[in-house]
């Protein structure tokens, strides 16, 4: 799991493209699925998810929690619970659980054990202007229980049309109590074209890279 | 082809001051953006145009997810949305239709809202 892991966050890396978890959205279309490899400060993670419904999506987590030495293999259920509709706007509330097993890895000794997560995400975006807030909590049997919250604000120094690069500068707040530096920031550049979502960052409080890719198909 | 799609070829292909009363508000209503070859060619096939006004479209996966739900519908022949004019445009096959009501749980399908549904029927 390590591995994949690793290879995905060095996929996404060598595509110089990259967002924290803060910003995945696997809610798509009816029939759309959603790929998602994600590597922060923390945590590197992938999602492979499938959208039955506008409104939810269901499908595989996995996560190496590297501060933690552990790791989670699990169901998602992500909920989006409000869409507001604007002509220039639009804002989202989702809330989303995952549930199934973890186990120690490296130094940790945990065995295997069920585990889970909650979380909440709130954004609101024009095309210009980009503000959300995420929070999630985890809790494992044999592997410990962990929360975090996450702010960031973004302005697209060109608003482009459909089909045309997007460009995003960003600036991601982190607030971890039980990590080495309970708050990361962490500056990162989102592009954005068709199916294809990536941000590449960099914490300047852990100096640490930060990656994410999303794909629609 | 109808006389509406031939009027709507000759339409996009004028520069609007060489333009007669009807093909000025053609340009006006459609942008290069909201008019792809694809959509052109269905067009020219004998096909009907369809105007969407959509509220929340800010993103590329918000055009994505309108265009891939009304493209794997049969009776379409081509979609596309155009972020600045806030719409989806798209290209029903000569002799297919799609009633407002249906459009507007497509949009809502793909996580969006309708706002106004036109058919140039000027054009």
């Amino acid at each position: 799991m390590k591995h994949l892991l690793y290879a995905a966050a060095a996929l996404a890396l060598a595509a110089a493209l990259a967002s924290p978890e803060a910003q995945a959205r696997p809610v798509s279309y009816e029939g759309g699925r959603t790929f998602i490899a994600e590597h922060d400060r923390a945590m590197s993670s992938v999602w492979a998810h499938y959208t039955p419904h506008h409104r939810y999506s269901v499908g595989y987590r996995g996560e190496w929690h590297r501060e933690d030495d552990h790791v989670f293999h699990g169901a998602q259920l992500t909920w989006l619970a409000k869409r507001w509709f604007g002509a220039d706007h639009q804002a989202n509330l989702y809330l989303w659980g995952a549930a199934g097993l973890a186990y120690g890895v490296d130094d940790s000794p945990a065995g295997t054990g069920p585990a889970g997560s909650l979380g909440l995400m709130a954004d609101w975006e024009t095309r210009r202007w980009f503000v959300s807030y995420m929070a999630r909590g985890f809790a494992g049997d044999t592997t410990g229980a962990s929360a975090m919250q996450a702010a960031r604000v973004g302005v697209a120094p060109y608003v482009a049309n459909y089909g045309a690069l997007h460009t995003w500068l960003m600036v991601q707040v982190e607030h971890n109590p039980e990590a080495e530096n309970p708050i990361g920031v962490t500056p990162l550049v989102r592009f954005f074209q068709g199916p294809v979502m990536a941000e590449a960052g960099w914490s300047v409080t852990d100096d640490k890279p930060f990656f994410q890719l999303q794909y629609r198909f | 082809m109808s006389i509406r799609n031939l009027t709507l070829a000759l339409a996009l292909a004028l520069s609007a001051p060489l333009a007669t009363a009807p093909l000025a508000a053609a340009q006006e209503e459609l942008s290069e953006a909201q008019l792809t070859p694809a959509m052109q060619t269905a067009l020219d096939e004998g096909g009907s145009l369809v105007v969407v006004d959509v509220l929340g479209a800010v993103c590329d996966f918000c055009a994505l997810a309108m265009t891939r739900t009304f493209e794997r519908r049969a009776e379409v022949a081509a979609a596309t949305v155009d972020l600045d004019a806030k719409t989806l445009t798209f290209v029903v096959h000569e002799g297919a239709d799609m009633d407002d009501a249906t459009i507007a749980d497509l949009i809502r399908r793909a996580g969006y809202q309708a706002n106004g549904i036109t058919r140039p029927e000027a054009l």
